[in-house]
């Protein structure tokens, strides 16, 4: 409990995590309010428009995963792997300390990002008078979804930088296989696609695309990919030297 | 200092080194980094770990402390494994790197984050800050720091868990004179109460007027190991004696079979003696000594002659 304290210091301590916040929030917004203003209204009226809409708000998944990179690249990029290793010896222990905080933020991230566009975009839904038909359940399982989602992402994000201690090669690593790598894959075979960890987290928030996972099954595959990511990390950890 | 932590009693008696490292060895692809070093460290000394760059210093430091695997061999701690010990930084403290902060980070959260890791409260934070002198700058952004203050935030971060083992790698790197001084003072000070320090430099002369013995290694070995003053006497060392009574000493030491030289300042240099071997014959003959010096420059030569070999093929 007390190197998680430490963990969670450490996220707020800098400017970094702020940063990536202020970056969500701003995107966040403009994309909802945008979207919602400027989309005509034969767009907005099935429960998959709406649905599709209001899910903009796993984009903080994308901040989630670069703020838990930054839990171990930060320490090996400005050296505060040594006295954070002398102060907490055992990798293993270390490790799963940073997964749990990389959790805990990326629960943040989900909460503030699925939070804004969910209430804004109903809010201007409203305005702009379309009704909602989204069902209670479903939007249960978009807000749900969204945000467990967004948590995983932070893990993940821990995971990687600890196979990848390099933070600039952890980022791209990570940017590119999100925005580019999976998106070929689902695009050319969608059945394998579906099964890689952005589109199974996609999933989770519902029927979003008909050829994605049902959410319970996006669910498992996103946390079996989190426990295989953060598997190949502490092992890597537990290697590596601390030079 | 308030935070202190209990060792069980009789568990010193089983543990006569502070410091062991047996037959430790590391390995880089080729290169062996530490070959075969073996040495003890007892407690309450300081101990000055010298080599040129690239000696193996650090890499030694780093098994020690559990940052590195040993090819082979062990290091151990108060006995044990850095990383078996029970919150170690509660027991041993550490300044590998005087850059290991995150320049956004003020310098009192760095030590916030560490002192919560190991269960201490900030009060304790406030304690170093004031040891160290740090307090004014406390919470600026280390970014900010000169490299002083930033050795000086390495050393709070050390004695957060008021620890008996201080374990220093170049801290004197990139000071000016006054903060060497201020850290040849901190040091004296921190094992006049029986601690321990261990520190490294690749400078004999930085360290000369803090350690009472050196370990030298070059190429991963170990090539002596010994008091300041028994290297100085081994290598051929000089000391520089004053006295009203010269000519007595000269003769003194002369039966002895230490060879002396007049110094146009009036004083003998004593070839191939300590410090404690002229002032013990001294009083012995009943002669008054107004100065008993090891001569600096002799103690760099010393260690030039013994790091100046080829690496082993």
């Amino acid at each position: 409990m007390n190197q998680l304290r430490a963990e969670l210091l450490k996220i707020r301590s800098t400017r970094t995590t702020i940063g990536l916040l202020v970056g969500l929030i701003a995107l966040a917004l403009l994309f909802t309010i945008l979207t919602c203003t400027l989309s005509p209204m034969s767009q907005l009226l099935t429960e998959q428009d709406q649905i599709s809409l209001l899910s903009f708000g796993s984009i903080a998944g994308v901040f989630a995963a670069l703020a838990g990179v930054m839990l171990f690249t930060s320490e090996y990029r400005f050296g505060t792997i040594r006295p954070t290793s002398l102060f907490n010896p055992s990798r293993g222990r270390l490790f799963v300390t940073k997964i749990t905080a990389g959790v805990l933020s990326g629960f943040v991230f989900g909460v503030i990002g699925e939070g804004l566009v969910f209430s804004i975009g109903m809010m201007i839904l409203k305005i702009r008078g379309v009704s909602v038909v989204m069902s209670g359940a479903n939007m249960t399982e978009l807000l749900v979804g969204a945000i467990v989602g967004t948590a995983l992402w932070g893990a993940i994000g821990v995971a990687v930088g600890a196979v990848v201690p390099n933070q600039v090669g952890a980022v791209i690593t990570l940017l590119a296989w999100g925005f580019v790598v999976e998106n070929l894959v689902f695009g050319f075979l969608p059945k394998i696609g579906r099964f890689l960890p952005v589109h199974a987290s996609d999933a989770m928030m519902g029927p979003l695309e008909n050829k994605l996972l049902p959410g319970n099954v996006g669910l498992v595959v996103v946390v079996g990919w989190s426990l295989v990511l953060a598997l190949i990390g502490v092992t890597q950890l537990r290697r590596r030297d601390v030079n | 200092m308030g935070y202190t932590h209990e060792v069980p009693l009789g568990e010193s008696e089983h543990v006569p080194s502070v410091v062991q490292c047996d037959s430790l060895s590391k390995r880089y692809g080729d290169v062996l980094a530490v070959d075969d070093l073996s040495f003890a460290i007892e407690a309450g000394t300081i101990t000055g770990f010298l080599g040129p760059n690239g000696a193996g210093k650090s890499t030694t430091l780093r098994m020690l402390l559990g940052l590195a695997e040993p090819t082979s061999g062990h290091a151990t701690v108060f006995g044990s494994p850095y990383d078996e010990l029970a919150t170690p930084a509660l027991r041993i403290g550490a300044v590998l790197e005087a850059t290991d902060f995150h320049p956004g980070r003020s310098g009192r959260d760095h030590l916030r984050m560490l002192s919560r890791a190991v269960g201490l409260p900030d009060a304790r934070v406030d304690d170093v800050l004031a040891l160290v002198e740090l307090q004014g700058a406390s919470r600026r952004r280390v970014k900010g720091y000169s490299l002083g203050m930033r050795q000086r935030l390495g050393l709070a971060a050390a004695l957060l868990g008021n620890p008996d083992l201080l374990v220093l790698d170049e801290p004197a790197n990139g000071l000016d004179p006054e903060g060497v001084r201020w850290l040849r003072d901190f040091l004296r000070d921190f094992a006049s109460g029986g601690r321990t320090v261990l520190i490294s430099s690749h400078v004999l002369a930085e360290i000369a007027q803090t350690v009472d013995q050196v370990l030298i290694i070059n190429h991963g070995r170990l090539v002596t190991e010994s008091t300041l003053d028994d290297l100085t006497a081994r290598v051929g060392g000089v000391v520089r004696v004053q006295s009203p009574q010269l000519d007595q000493l000269a003769a003194v030491l002369a039966r002895e079979g230490i060879v002396t030289t007049r110094n146009n300042d009036h004083a003998l240099l004593a070839q191939g003696t300590t410090r404690e071997r002229v002032g013990d014959l001294a009083l012995a003959g009943g002669i008054a000594l107004y100065e008993l010096v090891t001569e600096g420059s002799s103690l760099e030569e010393v260690f030039l002659d013994l790091t100046s070999g080829e690496a082993p093929q």
